[in-house]
């Protein structure tokens, strides 16, 4: 006689604890398991939050140091003074996946920016407006901090950068 | 008529009670046990492992400074390139801005950095697991 003679277990008056519908449990939860792995392992790790965190970093790091603006690289006069590459950053071949855009304020008027510069991919921008979560979408982080120039004047400067790679992030 | 009585079954040529739970935990066990082994495989195989380090090196890249040499251990892709016949000097590596890893996949996987840093990685000295970045300056 087999374990699994399901004719006689679904019969069995005792236990009736071999019977098919158990093994329909198994095969449901053995399904789901499998289900949920596959979609699990399957998604890429997003790592733009970080990613974007570090960059604005590196630019922080690039346009003011130690609490002052560095004004060998930044002239409040021309927005053409500035150029990301002084920082060491390299965007290559993938200019298109990066947007970043700085903007200083001075503290008691902070509606009026004295300075600003942008670069990478300028469409970028339009979806760090949008809120809402739309799932594939190009991801923002936007911070801000303070800092003085020469003259003691101070500034807010604002950093915000939004990263696509979609296709390695997101699926 | 055979008198001759069957050790596993109960008067009325069933599975007592007793074995029938026996059997019930048994198999029950061995479900699980596979279901075990199916996610930790998928855990750890080359695909998701070569995204893994590929993505870590690359942020450990955009965090460091130069020059700055940084020990990664990788011992878990260390076993799957060695399963995979991947040489331990082919896991990792970095050209321009793009670091690329493989561990026996088709392609391997790459991820590119944005500091424009000098930047080689090699593996450390047999048997240890561990992969040696050295960022060595501006470019």
């Amino acid at each position: 006689m087999g374990i699994i003679d399901m004719k006689k277990n679904s019969l069995n008056k005792k236990g009736k604890l071999l019977s098919i519908w158990w093994f329909m449990i198994w095969a449901i939860v053995g399904g789901g398991i499998v289900g949920l792995a596959a979609i699990f392992y399957g998604n890429p790790c997003d790592i733009r939050a970080v990613e974007a965190n570090l960059l604005i970093d590196k630019i922080s790091d690039c346009v003011s140091y130690g609490g002052r603006i560095n004004e060998n690289l930044i002239s409040f006069e021309s927005s053409n003074s500035f150029d990301l590459s002084n920082c060491y950053i390299n965007f290559l071949n993938e200019e298109e996946e990066f947007f970043y855009k700085i903007s200083f304020y001075k503290l008691d008027n902070l509606e009026q920016v004295v300075f600003q510069k942008s670069g990478g991919n300028l469409n970028l921008e339009s979806f760090c407006e949008v809120r809402e979560n739309l799932g594939a979408v190009p991801l923002c982080v936007e911070k801000k901090f303070y800092s003085l120039d020469k003259k003691n004047n101070q500034y807010i400067i604002k950093i915000l950068v939004s990263i696509k790679k979609i296709e390695q992030n997101v699926k | 008529m055979n008198k001759k009585r069957n050790f596993y079954l109960d008067k009325r040529g069933e599975l007592t009670l007793l074995q029938e739970y026996l059997i019930f935990i048994l198999v029950n066990l061995l479900f699980f046990a596979v279901f075990a082994l199916f996610i930790y495989s998928k855990s750890n195989g080359a695909n998701v492992l070569e995204e893994k380090y590929a993505k870590n090196i690359a942020l450990l890249i955009d965090a460091s400074i130069p020059i700055m040499k940084m020990k990664l251990n990788m011992e878990d892709a260390f076993d799957v390139a060695e399963k995979n016949k991947v040489s331990r000097d082919e896991i990792v590596k970095i050209s321009g801005n793009q670091v690329i890893v493989n561990l026996g996949s088709s392609k391997g996987y790459s991820y590119r950095f944005f500091n424009n840093f000098a930047v080689t990685a090699y593996a450390d000295s047999y048997p240890n697991k561990n992969y040696l970045i050295n960022v060595n300056g501006y470019n």
